[in-house]
């Protein structure tokens, strides 16, 4: 493997009007490979979002991220967010604007390569047919496909992506797994997805990470099962196994 | 099926507008032709037919030599000034209360402090320190907006759900890129209802202002309703009541509810 | 009669705005919102002998109404009316701003009588609001002062652009203004368009402060105006309208003159002896006044006496006839005898 994509050393957050508190990351270490399918998982309260966002450049923090290399402490289209909530799209844009201004915004100066992009990006999550419709005309999995299709238009090399299927039905929520594993696997994108689902870690990881409270990583192993990978796909019964004991040693330690 | 039932609501809708209207109507027309207010009752309470003679009569004959129209476009020329610099004012200063703290604290309280004064009681002061122009009811206009507007968009500043701020920033917008790109756009409700606020206030400001304080070099509406009310010309001060409406509703839906319909509505933001 | 009473209530309330009618009562039956003492019993009674009765007045504000404000403090119309009868008179005092409010209440049948400048009192007359006066209630002195040295006279305001506040277009101020402006051979409405409507105090400050050019106002301002070294006053408007003439006057419903003899006679007689009271004891009618009117009493004393408190009127029909001739109202009055009632003197 070349030089890592994502380097992170000695995070340390505490939020700063509680400097008592039990920090929320501790000296936390973690280098992330170019084109990694990496999943977060860990108790709610473990700082797997605050990793995120401190990721993301939305957190103050001590310590050093490191994107290729170059230190990073403030929000940058380089590191693309995905949020949990259906509500991340700006309402006074259509489908496309929520594609197009942001490319604006990063630069893409062109207006037919801006609409070129948007409509690549909004084909590959199957939305091309819905470009005019305002946010508030869309389900929820469809906003969140907007809100990828996004974040793969931006070039963005790093999508972070905080529990992005949560509040979807089961069946749209197999249904965009299934989507965002063959994107992955086609757009070679860096990708750390937090997610409360062990299945879903095991179908889209290519690595598995589990923190415990206050950042400590207990659990950190490659996923070499051949994708795409089902339950009942040999091995998978496995890995779900020492990653469910792994989350529960650490509540039971708490 | 659905779209023709939401059809006929709003047709029943409209219905029940124009027999609450007509309503009215009948029972102001009977209390004038019934004489209810004693014998001189069409003086003070002159029948529709009166008001509408009066209302043509505005128009061709007027006051003083002026047609209505005069007195229309003098106090339009004042409330679009007073407006426009009103609006923008509150825009500005909402602006820069949005990106500095210090500032944000101390014109909340100029905002507290000053809508609560009545414009018109503010008149003294702006006469003796702007001096007696025309320029002393645009002050006052711009007083009626200003404070409504700007609470209005800090409010709605405050409002913005952090998700559009943080997704915002994550596309590397930072200070007025963020504040327009984001935080106007995201506050539109509050924003469009702040419009609305101002305007009945700058338009019901501008009328009382105008029968307080009568600039005869540019008399606008508020100065004719009150001669007509002091000549005891009622018929000819109700129907230029009749005219404030009748403007009023023309702002009311040939512009505040256009943009309402293809912001807010639109955009599926209505609160 | 009660039931329609309730309706007028409600619709002037709701169209005229409550401010104005407050305390407004109706015809000969007593109010329901007011202090009315007379029993229910009487209400339909339009006797001449001895009834109680309820009479509704209205009067403005400040030392031109000195004679009301006497007469409202002493009882004087009340106990005018007892020693006539031996009947009770309650009498409802209201408050108004302006002679326009007092119009539109008396033509709805909600006032008996009221007081007010000559301005809105001839309008009303000659409009047919059905009502005359019945008496001169006061003269004052009027003025215009400046603060500009290069106006010295009406001529040199003529074709410039300075600016004169006064209380109201077409307000008796603006009348005296005309005529001044047509005594002296101008055009009657050459300064129309120089003309900046402002209440008396705003249009003191606005002239002392340079706001405007020249303030055109009355007792007791316009003594404060000549009393400040900085101003000078233009002759030619005192000299216009002197203080002996009529200023504010008192009206009385037609139907109130007509119907009920006893309580006119009493309105009428207490309001004379309001009069007679400043011009025997000034100092005592000086006391009654002078906190109302936020003066000390040496003040209210020097300015009632440069007032001229007289029943009988003086230049009302040529004011009327100059108002018609230049279009301040729009009826002719044709004659003295249509403004005033028989009993009034003078012209």
């Amino acid at each position: 493997m070349s030089e890592p994509m994502l380097t992170i050393k000695n995070l340390t957050k505490t939020y700063q009007d509680s400097p008592e508190q039990p920090k929320i990351l501790a000296d936390l270490n973690l280098t992330v490979d170019r084109e990694e399918f990496l999943c977060i998982l860990g108790p709610s309260g473990c700082g797997k979002t605050t990793l995120l966002r401190c990721i993301a450049g939305f957190e103050n923090f001590e310590g050093e991220i490191l994107v290729n290399g170059v230190s990073r402490k403030e929000p940058g289209s380089d590191r693309i967010m995905v949020f949990q909530t259906f509500e991340q799209l700006f309402p006074w844009k259509t489908v496309e604007g929520n594609i197009t201004w942001p490319l604006k915004k990063t630069g893409m100066t062109d207006k037919t390569e801006r609409h070129r992009c948007a409509m690549e990006a909004l084909a590959k999550v199957k939305l091309a047919d819905y470009a005019h419709y305002y946010p508030h005309q869309l389900s929820g999995g469809m906003k969140q496909r907007v809100a990828i299709a996004r974040a793969l238009a931006l070039k963005s090399e790093i999508i972070l992506m905080d529990e992005p299927f949560a509040a979807l039905d089961a069946l749209t929520r197999r249904e965009l797994q299934n989507e965002l594993l063959t994107l992955s696997a086609a757009e070679h994108r860096t990708i750390l997805f937090v997610t409360h689902n062990i299945q879903e870690a095991v179908i889209l990881g290519t690595r598995n990470i589990v923190l415990q409270k206050g950042g400590k990583i207990i659990f950190d192993e490659k996923n070499t099962l051949p994708k795409p990978s089902t339950p009942s796909s040999p091995g998978f019964a496995e890995v779900w196994q020492r990653m469910r004991d792994a989350i529960y040693a650490n509540e039971n330690a708490e | 099926m659905k779209t023709s039932e939401k059809a006929s609501g709003k047709t029943a809708e409209h219905l029940a507008r124009i027999i609450f209207l007509l309503a009215v109507l009948g029972i102001w027309e009977y209390v004038a032709r019934a004489r209810l207010l004693g014998p001189r009752s069409e003086l003070i309470f002159p029948s529709l037919e009166a008001i509408g003679r009066a209302f043509l009569r505005n128009f061709s004959k007027g006051y003083a030599g002026n047609s209505l129209w005069i007195y229309i476009g003098n106090s339009m020329k004042l409330l679009l000034t007073g407006l426009l610099i009103g609006n923008g004012l509150a825009f500005l200063l909402s602006g820069i209360a949005a990106v500095n703290h210090t500032f944000y604290s101390i014109y909340n309280l100029v905002i507290s402090v000053c809508d609560l004064l009545p414009g018109v009681a503010l008149l003294p002061v702006v006469i003796v320190i702007f001096g007696v122009k025309s320029g002393v009811i645009v002050f006052l206009v711009i007083h009626a907006v200003l404070w409504p507007m700007s609470r209005s968009i800090l409010d709605g500043f405050m409002a913005v759900p952090m998700i559009y701020v943080e997704a915002g920033k994550n596309i590397g917008l930072r200070g007025v890129g963020l504040l327009f790109g984001i935080y106007l756009p995201a506050s539109i409700a509050y924003i469009v209802s702040g419009l609305k606020v101002g305007w009945a206030r700058a338009w019901r400001g501008l009328i009382s202002a105008e029968m307080i304080f009568g600039i005869a070099s540019c008399p606008g509406i508020g100065l004719f309703i009150n001669q007509m009310r002091t000549n005891m010309n009622n018929a000819e001060m109700y129907a230029t009541l009749v005219v404030i409406i009748i403007i009023g509703v023309i702002v009311q839906y040939g512009i505040l509810t256009p943009i309402e319909k293809n912001t807010v509505k639109k955009w599926g933001m209505a609160r | 009669m009660k039931k329609k009473n309730v309706i007028k209530t409600m619709i002037l309330t709701a169209t005229v705005g409550c401010m104005t009618v407050l305390g407004g009562c109706g015809g000969s039956a007593p109010a329901a919102e007011t202090t009315s003492a007379a029993p229910a019993s009487n209400e339909a009674a339009a006797e001449v002998t001895a009834a109680d009765e309820t009479l509704s007045l209205a009067y403005q504000y400040g030392l031109s109404y000195a004679p009301a404000v006497i007469a409202q403090s002493e009882g004087l119309i009340e106990k005018a009316y007892e020693e006539a009868t031996g009947a009770k008179l309650t009498v409802n005092w209201n408050q108004m701003s302006s002679g326009a409010d007092i119009n539109t209440a008396i033509a709805s049948g909600d006032l008996q009588a009221g007081f007010m400048g000559v301005g809105p009192a001839v309008t009303g007359v000659t409009k047919g609001l059905g009502y005359k006066i019945f008496t001169n209630l006061s003269g004052q002195e009027h003025g215009m002062t400046s603060n500009d040295p290069s106006i010295t006279g009406l001529g040199d305001l003529v074709g410039s652009d300075k600016q004169i506040a006064l209380v109201n277009i077409g307000s008796f101020q603006h009348i005296i203004l005309a005529k001044a402006l047509a005594e002296n051979g101008f055009d009657a409405h050459a300064l129309d368009a120089s003309i900046v409507a402002m209440k008396h105090p705003d249009g003191m400050a606005a002239l002392e402060s340079g706001s405007v050019a020249c303030h055109l106002t009355s007792s007791p301002y316009i003594f404060k105006e000549r009393d400040n070294g900085d101003l000078h006053e233009l002759t030619e408007v005192a000299n216009a309208y002197s203080a002996d003439k009529s200023f504010i006057v008192g009206i009385a419903a037609e139907d109130l003159h007509d119907n009920k003899p006893a309580v006119y006679k009493a309105l009428c007689d207490g309001i004379q002896a309001g009069m007679d009271l400043i011009n025997s004891d000034p100092e005592k009618a000086a006391s009654i006044t002078c906190e109302l009117d936020g003066n000390t009493l040496e003040v209210e004393l020097d300015y009632m006496k440069k007032g001229v408190y007289s029943a009988d009127t003086k230049g009302l029909f040529d004011l009327a006839s100059f108002m018609y001739e230049n279009a301040f109202i729009e009826n002719d009055p044709q004659s003295y005898e249509n403004l005033v009632f028989d009993n009034v003197k003078g012209n």
